[in-house]
């Protein structure tokens, strides 16, 4: 039997594509590739901030999966700010709002033509994150077999009318988390449209060791971790300042904050703040053994993989409390603390470090959550039934009409 | 509840099928909620000239927000008709079709931006136009659409794709709309309610009124007189039905906008009066209806009224469905025409009571205003 076609759109794809979504569509079209019979469907473009052409446009092989490319006519406007600005404040139009969007790019109509053209030829088309002009222009084409896959987090943009059919249109959206979910329907009343908590699937190697970790870096004692880029959109500043005020409180307690990923904002020069630079995959795995904790500082996110790859490492996280999604998620899977200001980061990192029995109760659950909801296994299977009802209801099957009926009223 | 009705056109003197639909729809939600309406200062839809003045006006005692066409029927629609339905083409001229057709009202799709949301629920009537296609995708999670959908080839245009799939709630005029649209957008998921129609009781008319055609049976058309309505279809059909001995007269009413033959035996009419509308449905002995398009079938409900059977081709699902389910009359086709007035013209009576005590259940106000509160409950938010 041939397997089901299926589309994946989304706004880049490749080697050399950094993005949070681009990678998540990238590992979940090798995932479902054994299953499905996948094109994807995305730009020339590599930098989400110009938009250039660097890739040719037309079909690509990416581990061994057919993309095609459609050439971004504009670059991203120089003055986009400005037309996002216009489209952000209290009193704008839809033409505003128009605007945006093709301004944000990446502005590839033709993508747009041959969706219109071949979609209907798709099982299912899968489109990644709502944002981009790819899926905002294009998921209206397809509604009858399109499923979403959002990646939203709490953002002016969120609020603009031009994402209702977005939202509204598709056949069933796939949410990276509980969190995820409660944000969109708040937002968007579409509680109607199928959904379930997909994400991606997580997997630490078995071989981690402290030690190695310790001697390739030269850090003993306890110490926190800190995975990422160091930059004030992921809450570094507001770390450092805390870790700061706390330690003049506590000057004497012998515990450290290693920081590894790329520095694009100054680091604190203190002997308990120590900068890793960009680690590789092995030594970041070797660090989470090491850890006492994760801190994961960031308050907008939609979801955060380095969250998830600590619980996966039996690693508890200490998060801030204005998160809705980690401090959410860490609420649910019992996996971690939160922190409201300089004094509670001192208190949870001091207990976690002197009780290693509480910070390895608060791992485990937190390995059990990871287990129980992303797992590849689970995921695909996931992502299978909703594409099997996609097509039973376009092939107007009873029996998929009744499953998602059920599915529809369950999620109400 | 705050109810919004949006629509293309909406006045004391705009007549179309869908517009009545609307004011009527408006007036009765009225009774129990407050209902406001959304419109353009169009008055026809060949041009959507402006004609009412922009603002805010008042009808039946409700409020009429009214908003500027700022593009009406670009002039050649026509080409741009034919090129998307017939032709060859490509996505960016199908998403120019809204556009050249009209009516472009950017300024009432920004009122909905701002000011949708303080509304419960939003009504929108007919899916082809830009108030609808583009104003419920502004204000999905509130929306019902009231599609008034054709078996048309507009309807697989890109416009549409994603409007069928939105609404909270649909209102269809007859349960042969909701199978087409279920059928061409697969959206059976979004609950629906079948409106139909509330009607008035008949008013009294007037007995003489029969005594102005010849004796024998009496069939009457009323609407326009085109071929597009098929009443050339008609003729040819009375024509074979008297040829093989059939009798009677066939009384036409209605605007006439082609050729009609000249015989003692086909009176036409033109246009009659509301008084002389109801004298003649009460006097024919059957009231045929030709046409292969048609949304509802609102004539057939005033005939069933006063009692009179129908005669519908079997190819119009619509008709033809609404005849099965009273059991005022009698479908025909291709050839059974004769066949079908001849069966009518013997159980006329019957029938016709049949008819009678279906629209009195169906077209009631009760029933109508039972049917628009489902309706709003599905979609409120």
């Amino acid at each position: 039997m041939s397997k089901p076609k299926t589309l994946v759109v989304v706004q880049r794809y490749g080697d050399g594509v950094a993005g949070g979504a681009e990678a998540h569509a990238r590992q979940l079209v090798n995932r479902l590739k054994p299953h499905l019979d996948i094109e994807v469907l995305t730009t020339a473009a590599s930098d989400y901030r110009t938009w250039e052409n660097t890739f040719t446009a037309g079909i690509d092989w990416v581990d061994d999966v057919p993309v095609r490319r459609f050439p971004v006519l504009r670059q991203r406007a120089w003055d986009f700010k400005l037309y996002e600005r216009r489209a952000f404040a209290p009193l704008h139009t839809l033409e505003d709002e128009r605007t945006f969007v093709d301004a944000q790019g990446p502005y590839a109509p033709d993508l747009l033509e041959h969706l219109w053209r071949a979609g209907h030829d798709a099982d299912h088309v899968l489109f990644f994150t709502y944002i981009y002009y790819p899926t905002v222009r294009g998921l209206p084409l397809v509604p009858e077999r399109a499923v979403l896959v959002p990646t939203a987090h709490d953002e002016p943009a969120l609020g603009l009318s031009i994402y209702e059919p977005v939202f509204h249109a598709p056949r069933a959206i796939a949410f990276n988390t509980e969190e995820e979910r409660a944000l969109v329907h708040a937002r968007f009343r579409n509680e109607r449209v199928p959904n379930d908590i997909l994400g991606v699937g997580v997997e630490v190697p078995d071989d981690r060791s402290a030690d190695r970790f310790r001697a390739r870096f030269g850090v003993d004692g306890p110490f926190v971790l800190y995975i990422g880029r160091i930059v004030e959109s992921k809450g570094c500043r507001e770390l450092f300042a805390y870790w700061q005020r706390w330690r003049t409180a506590e000057p004497d307690r012998r515990i450290a904050l290693v920081l590894a990923g790329q520095a694009e904002m100054a680091i604190p020069k203190r002997p308990d703040i120590v900068h890793l630079g960009i680690v590789s995959e092995q030594e970041k795995y070797d660090a989470l053994e090491a850890s006492v904790a994760l801190v994961v500082p960031e308050v907008l996110s939609s979801m955060s993989m380095v969250t998830l790859e600590a619980w996966a490492c039996g690693r508890p996280v200490i998060c801030d409390a204005a998160s809705p999604v980690v401090w959410g998620m860490a609420r649910r899977a019992r996996g971690g603390l939160a922190f409201r200001d300089a004094a509670e980061l001192g208190e949870i990192v001091g207990l976690l470090a002197d009780d290693p029995g509480a910070a390895r109760r608060l791992g485990e659950a937190g390995r059990a959550f990871v287990a129980r909801t992303y797992t590849w296994p689970r995921i695909v299977g996931t992502y299978l039934d909703m594409f099997a009802e996609v097509r039973a209801r376009n092939g107007e099957s009873r029996l998929g009409l009744r499953t998602m009926r059920e599915r529809a009223a369950a999620s109400v | 509840m705050r109810i919004l009705v949006v629509v293309q056109r909406y006045g004391a003197d705009v007549t179309g099928g869908s517009e009545g639909h609307a004011r009527t729809t408006a007036v009765r939600l009225s009774r129990r909620h407050t209902v406001e309406v959304a419109t353009t200062t169009a008055q026809d839809y060949w041009t959507w000239a402006n004609h009412y003045p922009s603002g805010d006006d008042t009808l039946d005692g409700l409020a009429v927000h009214r908003f500027p066409v700022a593009a009406g029927r670009r002039e050649d629609f026509k080409d741009v008709e034919r090129h998307v339905l017939m032709e060859p083409h490509t996505l960016a001229d199908e998403q120019e079709w809204l556009r050249a057709q009209g009516p472009h009202a950017p300024a009432l799709l920004d009122f909905l931006h701002e000011r949708g949301r303080e509304y419960d629920a939003v009504l929108f009537y007919t899916y082809i136009y830009e108030p609808t296609a583009a104003g419920l995708p502004i204000v999905p999670e509130r929306a019902a659409l009231i599609s008034t959908a054709h078996d048309e080839a507009a309807l697989g245009l890109a416009p549409y794709r994603a409007l069928f799939q939105m609404p909270r709630a649909f209102g269809f005029l007859t349960p042969e709309e909701r199978d087409l649209v279920q059928r061409r957008f697969h959206n059976g998921h979004i609950p629906h309610e079948i409106l139909g129609i509330g009607m008035d009781p008949a008013p009294d008319h007037d007995e003489a009124y029969r005594s102005r055609f010849a004796d024998g049976p009496l069939v009457a058309y009323l609407g326009q007189v085109s071929e597009g309505k098929g009443v050339d279809d008609l003729l040819a059909r009375w024509d074979a039905y008297r040829a093989n001995g059939g009798c009677g007269t066939l009384a036409l009413a209605g605007t006439v906008r082609m050729p009609t033959p000249a015989r003692d035996d086909v009176v036409v009419l033109g246009r009659v009066n509301e008084a002389e509308k109801w004298s003649l449905l009460a006097s024919a002995d059957a009231l045929v209806l030709p046409s292969r398009f048609e949304s509802l079938g609102i004539v057939l409900l005033e005939a069933w009224q006063v009692g009179t059977p129908v005669l519908v081709p079997s190819a119009n699902a619509v008709t033809a469905g609404q005849v099965a389910r009273s059991g005022g009359g009698v479908a025909y086709d291709g050839e059974s025409f004769g066949d079908a007035l001849a069966a009518v013209l013997a159980d006329g009576d019957a029938m016709g009571a049949r008819g009678r005590a279906w629209v009195r259940d169906e077209c009631s106000w009760h029933a109508f205003d039972d049917r628009l509160e489902r309706l709003v409950g599905l979609a409120a938010v």
